[in-house]
């Protein structure tokens, strides 16, 4: 459903003269999965999702969506994709029925079939009451909700939730893991981008672990326990980023030093 | 582009604004509030203002003629002026407290003393103690006609000497100002009856000083009176507020959509960037006439009520200049605001595209009124007119238009209205793609807050040096160059003779063209020779430039006179043309002119232009665009409107061979060609042409001084050239390495 390959993404940057925020990476995620993207901030989490999503363009490498590549069909590949990002991101001049009208409206769902389904999701995550009020006057819970049922109002096969549990209470952060998980049930192919452990743990199928671009280990979290002989997620994580941190530390010093002479009297 | 998907996120966006309180209030409400309440503000400061009296001193008023009386009763005759006569309080002998007239006893013994006097008067004026003195030196008397005969009378000896009355006024002090106006309306009328009196007084009839009377008729009726007047007002109000009313929303559409996180949520929708940059431009341009609309109602409105008020207080006689706009040209101001929104929603919404936050994209609000306000300020000097000139001139043309439409001067605008339209929707069209491009890049879009450090920022260039200069430094240059060659004409001294003259002119060329660009190459690029495109070139590129620049030099030379004869120039530059014609007679020979006016140009502005600035353009795709931007920026460097044209149609010429060749050697030839050619025409004259048979056939002369090509050689000459051109054009050469040359240099991790 998603495959990624050698995914790069690298940025002008005044200081460092070019920042690599992804340095290749690869993965696959399949439909009825949720692939966890784990990593701390910075890792290129939300820069693979906006690649995967077509806001970005790759600097190299590709990546598939449900058949359509990013770079040569970007409309095609919006078309298959719901977006949940961190920051709620929705309209606070318009109501939640407004908005989720308008991005149905957008992805070309004619108006009958696009309210019996509006209706449906209202339902479903009892946001009737809520039809008619602006978004600005909800709260962040509310708020991410609208966030998730603008993405799958068109039914998407693929849904990206990027930090989607970021600065919600524990009751909303529970009910929107419950609404991914009841999404992989359907058949949905999900990208969840944390930094929570437990909600890794929790959902993920495979987790890619990420950090300063790239990824440190993937597999499932059995597979990376066993293998890492960690079966807490958050000390494997820990000793993951760690290690690569010293790793890159240590790289940065050696380039640094300067070059050691040859000693005549030690050759 | 889907046209469905721009109705829907046009008409969202349209909803998003109608909900915002400060979108409302400034397009809306204040409007509606703002001129009412300025209405009745200025009515009721209207009520307590009146015109204060101004103090006047009179020394010596006592040497007035009794006939025709100046001061009757302490004040001026009302006859006189009975307004100006209310609004004068006299200060002196009569009206006084005796306390200046004890200065002037104190100082002098008597008021004979002119010197003094005047200086007292002048101390006391400083002192602020009067608005306006008059000193009567010598008693004034109604002179008679000389007994003598005719011849006699003309002569200066024996006619009577003028009489003379002393005016005091402080010129830098508006109350002063206004007390001059006001006595010298008096005093003119007065002086008048005194002549007449004279007149009658020695029996010579009045109607001898009348002269000539001249009676003057207006045909203009009331309505095309209102029109002038507001011809020049209305234009620039929608103008402004067009620009003021479609920034705001365009910030809150794109700056203020990136803060809140939307933005990306759209750009992950299957709406294409096109569309979404048209959704929102019809948005913001929907906003940007309704502001302007509900400004010119509001105002409008409430000008009327003001004036109609006004004029009623001010009775019958008193109809002010100015009343209500006639509704003709509110329907042409309606019209015209369809392609002015358009125009300035486009640039506004490209500014607010590149703006990271509603903080940001405010900070370009001014640097945007400041390149607008010039244009529009243009139509509403009073030399400003309608004309094949001012048509092609972006949103000046447009404003002309529309005022010779208010009026109702249909014949210019039938005239112009064809190049008005072309060059205002050619500059729509542009900023229109200025917006898609912003709505593409990655790089505005998603611009990050970098500290900016002067270091870093020279680390940074050093570090992303390149084999060629990059667009950023070829753009600087440019603007290294417009700056350096504005600021030295403020250090230049107008040379006395040539070599001053030549010095001066190299000295030029060598500080603002040929130091920044090889100063640039040397330090901005990896390559400063591929940069300045210093390479050699084959002897048939070298000789085909030579022909190129003799071929063509009768059409450039028709062209100067043509965009002459379109845009005549300024007394100023035919000032300067003069001047320079002037120094060049003192030239040792005519070497010595083609060596300043010729080879010293071909040389430096070749390698700034055709050399670092060209590379540099030529990173973007394309052979034209490089070259049309190259040729903008050599246009504009040489100042002058009428230079800047021809400079350009030559620049692109000069361009083509550049790219074509890879080589500015080619370009200096066809450079030092053309301008020795241009030398060699202002210095022709008769004597030269008359023994040459073969420039005898190719030139001619109207006034024996001013030569020309003749038409059927130039005609064929221009074939030949535009041939040659074309074999620049089919000059087939090994692909260069685009890639290689201006692709980044890989940095090292």
């Amino acid at each position: 459903m998603i495959h990624v390959r050698n995914l790069q993404k690298t940025y002008k940057d005044i200081q460092s003269g070019q920042f690599t925020a992804l340095a290749g990476i690869s993965f696959d995620a399949m439909p009825g999965q949720i692939y966890g993207l784990l990593g701390p901030n910075g890792a290129g989490k939300t820069t693979a999702l906006r690649i995967l999503s077509t806001v970005l363009k790759p600097s190299e490498g590709s990546a598939i969506v449900n058949g359509f590549n990013v770079t040569e069909q970007p409309e095609q590949v919006r078309r298959q994709i719901g977006f949940v990002s961190c920051n709620t991101a929705i309209y606070d001049r318009m109501t939640s029925w407004e908005l989720v009208q308008y991005f149905g409206q957008l992805y070309g769902m004619p108006l009958d079939r696009l309210h019996s389904k509006m209706n449906a999701l209202f339902d479903r995550f009892q946001m009737n009451e809520i039809r008619d009020v602006l978004c600005s006057k909800m709260s962040t819970g509310m708020k991410q909700k609208v966030s998730i049922v603008r993405a799958m109002i068109h039914n998407p096969p693929v849904l990206i939730f990027d930090e989607a549990t970021s600065g919600l209470d524990i009751l909303v952060a529970r009910e929107v893991l419950k609404t991914v998980e009841q999404l992989r049930d359907q058949g949905k192919c999900i990208v969840f981008s944390s930094h929570i452990m437990s909600e890794v743990k929790r959902l993920c199928d495979r987790v890619a672990i990420m950090n300063r671009g790239v990824i440190l280990a993937e597999g499932t979290p059995t597979y990376l326990a066993e293998k890492h002989e960690e079966n807490d997620m958050e000390e494997l994580f820990y000793q993951l980023i760690s290690r690569s941190e010293a790793q890159l530390e240590s790289e940065k010093n050696a380039a640094a030093a300067p070059p050691r002479l040859a000693s005549p009297l030690t050759n | 582009m889907n046209w469905p998907t721009i109705k829907l996120i046009f008409r969202r966006e349209l909803r998003d604004q109608l909900r915002d309180r400060r979108t409302l209030f400034t397009v809306a409400i204040m409007p509606m509030l703002l001129y009412p309440l300025m209405g009745m503000a200025m009515m009721q400061v209207a009520q307590f203002m009146r015109e204060s009296p101004s103090r006047v001193w009179i020394v010596g008023e006592e040497k007035l003629p009794a006939s025709p009386p100046l001061i009757v009763g302490g004040k001026f005759n009302p006859t006189f002026g009975m307004a100006e006569s209310q609004l004068i309080e006299l200060i002196g002998s009569t009206a006084g407290d005796g306390h200046f007239e004890s200065l002037i006893k104190s100082a002098t013994s008597s008021t004979d003393d002119s010197a003094s006097v005047e200086e007292i008067l002048r101390q006391e004026m400083q002192k602020r103690k009067m608005d306006l003195a008059i000193f009567i030196p010598n008693q004034i008397h109604i002179p008679e006609r000389p007994k003598s005969n005719i011849e006699t009378a003309s002569q200066d000896s024996t006619s009577p000497p003028a009489t003379q009355v002393f005016v005091l006024t402080d010129s830098a002090i508006d109350k002063s100002r206004i007390a001059s106006e006001r006595v010298n309306r008096i005093l003119n009328q007065w002086s008048k009856e005194f002549s007449k009196e004279t007149l009658v007084a020695n029996e010579i009839p009045t109607s001898m000083i009348q002269g000539v009377v001249f009676t003057t008729g207006d045909v203009a009726n009331k309505t095309g009176k209102q029109a002038a007047a507001w011809s020049k007002i209305l234009p620039f109000i929608i103008m402004i507020w067009s620009l003021t009313g479609a920034f705001y929303p365009a910030i809150d559409l794109c700056a203020g959509e990136k803060e809140r996180g939307t933005f990306e949520t759209l750009l992950s929708s299957p709406a294409a960037r096109s569309e979404i940059a048209f959704g929102k431009l019809l948005t913001v341009m929907t906003f940007s006439m309704a502001t302007s609309f509900l400004n010119l109602l509001s105002m409008g409105f409430t000008g009327i009520f003001v004036l109609t008020k006004l004029s009623s207080g001010m009775g019958a006689g008193g109809a002010l200049p100015i009343g209500i706009p006639p509704l003709a040209s509110i329907g042409w101001l309606l019209l015209a605001l369809i392609p002015i929104s358009a125009l300035f929603s486009a640039v506004a919404l490209a500014a607010a595209a590149f703006a990271r936050s509603s903080k940001e994209g405010q900070y370009y609000l001014v640097p945007l009124l400041m390149i607008s306000m010039p244009l529009m300020m243009i139509p509403m000097l009073p030399a400003a007119e309608l004309d094949f000139g001012t048509s092609l001139i972006p949103v000046s043309g447009l404003m002309l238009l529309l005022r010779s439409l208010i009026e109702a001067n249909y014949t210019d605008c039938l005239k112009f209205a064809a190049p008005v339209c072309a060059i205002n929707l050619a500059c729509c069209w542009l900023a229109v793609r200025w917006v898609i491009h912003q709505f593409n890049s990655e790089t505005v879009l998603f611009r990050a807050s970098e500290r900016f450090g002067i270091g870093a920022w020279i680390k940074h260039i050093m570090r992303e040096r390149r084999s060629l200069p990059s667009l950023g430094s070829a753009i600087l240059c440019g603007v290294v160059i417009l700056v350096a060659k504005f600021f030295i004409g403020f250090a230049v001294t107008a040379p006395q003779n040539f070599g001053q003259f030549a010095l001066q002119t190299v000295i030029i060329l060598v500080a603002t063209i040929f130091i920044p660009s090889v100063m640039m190459a040397l330090f901005l690029t990896r390559n400063p020779r591929k940069s300045l495109r210093l390479n050699g070139c084959k002897i048939t590129m070298a000789a085909a430039a030579i022909l190129a620049a003799i071929f063509l030099n009768p059409m450039f030379t028709w062209l100067t006179g043509f965009i002459m004869h379109i845009y005549p120039p300024s007394g100023d530059m035919l000032m300067l043309q003069e001047a320079v014609s002037r120094i060049l007679g003192s030239a040792p020979g005519l070497w010595a002119i083609i060596l300043v006016f010729a080879l010293a140009p071909a040389i430096f502005e070749e390698i700034a232009f055709r050399g670092f600035i060209l590379s540099g353009f030529q990173s973007i795709k394309g052979k034209w665009k490089p070259i049309l931007l190259t040729s903008l920026m050599f246009g504009l460097a040489h100042g002058v409107i009428q230079q800047t044209m021809i400079t350009f149609v030559i620049g692109l010429v000069l361009g083509l061979i550049a790219v074509q060749t890879k080589s500015i050697l080619p370009c200096i030839l066809f450079h030092l060609t053309h301008n020795s050619l241009a030398v060699l025409l202002s210095q022709a004259n008769r004597t030269v042409v008359e023994q040459s048979p073969v420039l005898r056939q190719y030139l001619y002369s109207t006034d024996g001084q001013n030569y020309q090509y003749a038409t059927f050689p130039a005609i064929l000459m221009s074939v030949v050239g535009v041939m040659l051109i074309i074999w620049f054009l089919q000059l087939d050469l090994k692909p260069s390495n685009r890639s290689e040359a201006y692709g980044r240099v890989p940095h090292p991790n």
